[in-house]
């Protein structure tokens, strides 16, 4: 028998991420649906984690449609999933609000950028998916930038407490898209799956933040290149740490 | 406990620093033919924060319109 599955190593690495990613996103956030600074952020706080958990079950179906899912068919499922291919940094509980404020303006509006270079993809079930998410992750931005903006204005302690979440997420995320050189990227690429490189859709990404950032004065290893009029990393990434596979920094070594 | 002297302004406490004072009126309407109607209200000090707040706690139908109006700027015509 034939089988009808497609074979593509490099997309269901992809597609694993991105769920694994959505999926802990929005177990993270469901912890703060009760806990966050008011009761209208609370609620805002558990229509994200809906939205997020909501794309994480439309991703994860995808992966039963690839050969690299026969050996393991347990790996599909969410509940039965036992690989988390989700950004190091969200192994753990957020340690305040500004964790999720961080992971809300840092990681969500980063995964967004790979969807939104997926929109025209050639692979459908991403392109269908990939439209329905950017038209809601706008609202994520906007709480997530509008957030940013209100406790860096707070000053003192609170401040200190977001750039050091900031911080602490910087360097995964910046990683996130991959290597410029990464094959498996660059195979999507080429294929027609996604319209940028991993170094494009990291400046994509740059475009989008930095105007927050550098407006209230948060220091970023980043410098704007006025001869490429892009933003760009002043710091080499820790791709010592990369992991391929899991598309996440390891632990730093103590 | 006694309090250290110091010269610089004192950093408000976090939960009081970030309490929100300003309260916008939400209004919304679900068909054309209605006029919009007050549904609640929301606290936020910015707008954009209160637009999101506005459209996830008051999600309970599928509105055509939904607008925001700070409380502050009302003008009372005929007091209660």
């Amino acid at each position: 028998m034939t089988s009808t599955r497609v074979d593509n190593a490099a997309l269901f690495a992809v597609l694993s991420s991105l769920a694994d990613n959505k999926q802990a996103i929005g177990r993270r956030y469901a912890y703060w649906s009760n806990g966050a600074p008011a009761l209208e952020a609370a609620v805002a706080a558990a229509a994200m984690t809906q939205d997020e958990l909501g794309h994480a079950r439309t991703l994860y179906p995808l992966l039963g449609d690839f050969t690299q899912a026969e050996q393991e068919p347990q790996q599909i499922e969410p509940m039965t999933r036992t690989l988390h291919y989700h950004l190091t940094f969200l192994d753990h509980d957020f340690q305040g609000w500004s964790d999720f404020v961080a992971t809300n303006f840092l990681v969500d509006n980063a995964l967004t950028t790979f969807f939104e270079a997926a929109q025209d993809s050639s692979y459908e079930p991403l392109r269908l998916r990939s439209r329905k998410i950017v038209q809601e992750e706008r609202v994520h931005a906007i709480h997530g930038e509008g957030w940013v903006r209100r406790l860096a204005k707070v000053g003192g302690a609170v401040r200190a407490v977001l750039v050091s979440s900031l911080n602490r997420l910087w360097d995964e995320t910046l990683c996130w898209f991959g290597p410029d050189d990464d094959p498996a990227m660059q195979q999507l690429y080429q294929d027609g799956v996604i319209a940028a490189t991993p170094a494009e859709l990291r400046s994509r990404y740059l475009d989008k933040i930095m105007p927050t950032l550098n407006s209230l004065e948060i220091p970023v290893p980043v410098a704007f290149d006025a001869a490429t009029k892009r933003w760009q990393p002043t710091e080499p990434l820790p791709w010592s740490r990369w992991d391929v596979v899991g598309k996440r920094l390891r632990a730093e070594a103590s | 406990m006694s309090n250290t002297a110091t010269s610089s302004p004192p950093t408000p406490q976090r939960c009081e620093a970030l309490n929100e004072s300003t309260v916008w009126l939400v209004y919304a309407r679900k068909t054309y033919d209605e006029p919009l109607y007050e549904v609640g209200n929301v606290m936020a000090d910015d707008v954009e924060l209160a637009k999101v707040y506005a459209r996830s706690i008051f999600d309970e139908f599928n509105w055509i319109e939904m607008v925001i109006v700070p409380r502050e700027t009302i003008v009372t015509v005929i007091a209660s």
